[in-house]
């Protein structure tokens, strides 16, 4: 079974940590983003994934051969020469997704972050015998989207309505589709909404369905978002009671820690905390709903919430580190400083506090 | 008599990545040192000035840079100015003075009698022939070029005292507090090899501070707080401080422009002083026209052989237009450096701002900044490969490469 991650370009929202890392490739959970879905694929039986790309950044391949080896799965890169949209792309990988055999394919959107119950999805598309299957999600601001109208018993799809401004339904794409080889014939290799031109033609031929993602469902394309998606994320371990979540009188609420990381004395973890490979936590620390990436050292006494800290950053004594505060690779926040909001791109010392949000360059 | 064998090399201090963040977002791609001012590379305004000098034997660029970024830049200038240039890399930061003695033997290989020590981001009209024959008069074992600048901001650089016949250098105090001269140190130098020694006895006398197991603790104080790493010799606070006063070093003012390349904002300032020394040594740089075959020209401007300007734009005054831009009919830019491959459509207008390579100004938009090289956001600067659409204003921002803006932004910086 084939599947297809629509990765897109430079992931500028991302930033300043896609300064350092293609997106796939920023962790999140101490796991490079894409590996999420490519193990969740795997675990399916799909045999190769398709990378939707619209630029091949040094190094991304090796990365690729690393999984490809460790999970024995097939990844190859189709990279679009101008920008295709969110349909284009699957027509240009088109030789890739179609091999004769009639099977539906994934189509999954790299930024988003779920439960994945991709078996669910593919006997709700076996039972309706529809051309396309698509996952809605419920979500509080339906405005704020693009709203998916369908007929709730069978799910059968009536129309899509991108941002209403009165209520019409509570339920979005969640960016996650099974696609029958057919479908593919109605994209053209040009740039192409698989929302606004796609989906609506199959609609309107009573062939494309919805199922209601069950369990959690985030955009991670940004850091505000990328925050609340660990707290999801972290949750749904918890459900599943994953021996993966550390435990401890120094633990509050959900906490993921890295076996290679070291935490000292006296320091409070969580909730909603994520602690990469080979980070120091000193003694007298407190962590609260952040990420702490690959390679950092926190030093004693520091307080972290609500922020991103980047690999291979360090974060001095007694410093105070909140509120959206994202350090990009190799950031020194010095002794005693306080940081409220900053984003800090690559490769600099914070010598000075920074009391509002703002960027440092 | 002079000797004909008495040959010259030139070292330029062209430093690393580290420094360049306050070259963002236009140093994500390329080294600072390779960024335009006034249409050539920032190194290749003391690279060119060099070439002056009478016997010149050798330029060598010393950095931290990896090699393939100037392989290519290096190669190209040795061809065009028919002289030979040479990058070497530094492993580690050894201080402005331990990088000329760690290459002293590539510095010396041809045996010159004097070296030249100048830093890339300095913007000058670079009086090299001038300082060599000072240098030869004095007699001393160096000289600096100094100059003059206002008293408010003297203590932003090295302050010097000078004595107003002799010329030699009574003292020197790096970035003081206080109030000291309202001469500054220009960062262009000539030596000797004696400098060398100097340098040498600079590492002896650190050797033997590490040899000294007993201090009190005041001491030990003292000298963690003022000494840097063993094998790190400063220039400014290791050999001009101490050999000042001693009839060893001498200075040569110049009356010429002189600045600082720190930021972007000033480099756009460099390009106009640049801009306006060849309107007066090498006028057939600048561009000209007047609306009929060729677009207006307004003030000093130049304009790539390869780059199509529309006859009815109207550039100037101080703007540079590199590599292949293509600027449409109808465009006004003022005050700015258009970087290689940007397309600017109708009737924009661009005003104090730097547009990065590939990126691309929408018909009647607006790309401008009020112009104040020394607030943050005083000069506008579009990354790599960004886009503006038709219409949308970008007042005092900094976008960051492959960003397309299709709102209009003030005051911010776009990630």
């Amino acid at each position: 079974m084939k599947a297809l991650i629509l990765v897109g370009g430079f992931g500028t929202r991302l930033r300043p940590l896609t300064l350092s890392y293609p997106k796939p490739l920023v962790d999140f959970a101490n796991k490079p983003m894409i590996l999420h879905q490519i193990e969740a694929l795997e675990a399916i039986g799909v045999t190769e994934v398709v990378l939707a790309i619209s630029y091949q950044p040094e190094g991304m391949l090796n990365f690729l051969k690393e999984f490809e080896k460790k999970l024995g799965i097939k990844i190859t890169c189709s990279q679009e020469t101008e920008p295709l949209g969110t349909a284009g792309p699957l027509a240009l990988a088109r030789d890739y997704l179609v091999d004769g055999s009639g099977e539906p394919f994934f189509v999954l959107n790299s930024d988003v972050i779920s439960e994945y119950p991709l078996k669910q999805m593919i006997e709700f598309h076996k039972s309706h015998g529809g051309e396309a299957s698509i996952m809605v999600t419920k979500v509080d601001e339906p405005s704020k989207y693009g709203v998916v109208v369908m007929e709730e018993s069978t799910g059968q799809v009536e129309r899509f309505v991108e941002k209403p401004k009165l209520f019409v339904g509570n339920k979005i794409n969640a960016g996650i589709y099974l696609l029958d080889p057919s479908a593919l014939d109605r994209i053209e290799l040009r740039p192409t909404s698989i929302e606004k031109e796609v989906f609506p033609k199959i609609a309107k031929e009573k062939k494309l369905y919805a199922m209601v993602l069950p369990g959690f469902w985030m955009d991670i394309g940004q850091p505000r978002d990328y925050i609340t998606g660990l707290r999801l994320y972290l949750d749904s371990l918890k459900k599943k009671s994953s021996p993966k979540l550390s435990f401890g009188p120094h633990i509050i609420g959900n906490v993921l820690v890295d076996e290679s990381a070291t935490i000292g004395e006296g320091c409070l973890i969580g909730p909603d905390v994520a602690i990469g490979p080979r980070c120091v936590v000193e003694s007298g620390v407190r962590l609260s709903r952040c990420t702490v990436m690959r390679g950092v050292r926190i030093k004693k006494h520091a307080c972290i919430s609500s922020s991103i800290i980047g690999w291979h950053s360090t974060v001095g004594q007694w410093a105070r580190v909140e509120n959206m505060t994202i350090l990009g690779e190799d950031v020194h926040v010095g002794d005693e400083i306080y940081t409220n909001g900053g984003v800090v791109l690559p490769h600099k010392e914070i010598k000075s506090s920074i009391l509002k949000p703002e960027i440092v360059m | 008599m002079e000797s004909l064998e008495e040959k010259v090399v030139a070292v330029i201090i062209v430093g690393g990545p580290a420094e360049g963040t306050r070259f963002r977002p236009l140093s994500f791609n390329t080294p600072k040192p390779l960024l335009p001012l006034a249409g050539r590379p920032m190194v290749h305004h003391p690279i060119s000035a060099c070439k002056k000098i009478p016997n010149l034997a050798q330029i060598f660029l010393i950095g931290f840079y990896e090699g393939k970024e100037f392989a290519l830049y290096v190669s190209s200038i040795s061809n065009e100015l028919q002289v030979p240039v040479r990058y070497l890399k530094e492993d580690k930061p050894h201080g402005s003075a331990g990088s000329l003695y760690y290459f002293q033997d590539q510095i010396m290989e041809d045996s010159p009698s004097h070296i030249f020590l100048l830093n890339c981001d300095v913007c000058c009209n670079f009086p090299l022939p001038n300082m060599l024959d000072a240098q030869k008069r004095y007699g001393g074992m160096g000289t600096l070029l100094v100059i003059k600048v206002s008293a408010e901001s003297a203590n932003q650089f090295g302050e010097l005292v000078a004595d107003p016949i002799t010329k030699e250098l009574l003292h020197y105090t790096e970035k003081p507090e206080t109030f000291v001269s309202d001469l500054i140190n220009c960062g262009v130098y000539i030596f000797t090899p004696k400098i060398f020694d100097a340098i040498e006895d600079v590492y002896m006398r650190q050797e033997d501070r590490a040899n000294v197991h007993h201090v009190t603790s005041f001491e030990a104080l003292q000298i963690t707080a003022r000494s840097p790493p063993t094998d790190f010799v400063r220039l400014d606070q290791d050999i001009l401080s101490p050999l000042a006063g001693k009839r060893q070093l001498y200075t040569y003012e110049t009356m010429d422009f002189w600045e600082q390349i720190k930021t972007p904002g000033i480099s756009i300032k460099c390009s106009a002083l640049y801009l306006a020394q060849f309107r007066i040594a090498s006028p057939d740089l600048l561009a000209k026209g007047d609306g009929t075959k060729n677009a207006t020209v307004v003030g000093d401007v130049c304009i790539h052989p390869s780059a199509k300007v529309h006859p009815t734009a109207k550039i100037g005054p101080n703007v540079s237009i590199s590599a292949n831009v293509r600027v449409s009919p109808g465009v006004r830019l003022i005050n700015c450096i258009i970087l290689d491959d940007v397309e600017i459509d109708e009737n924009a207008v661009v005003m104090h701002s730097i547009v990065g390579w590939k990126s691309s100004i929408g018909k009647w938009s607006r790309v401008q900044a009020d112009g104040d090289y020394n607030k943050k956001l005083g000069i506008t600067i579009l990354g790599e490969a960004v886009t503006v659409e038709d219409e949308v204003v970008v007042i005092n921002s900094i976008v960051l490469p492959n960003k397309s803006l299709n709102e209009s932004v003030q005051d911010e910086i776009i990630l």
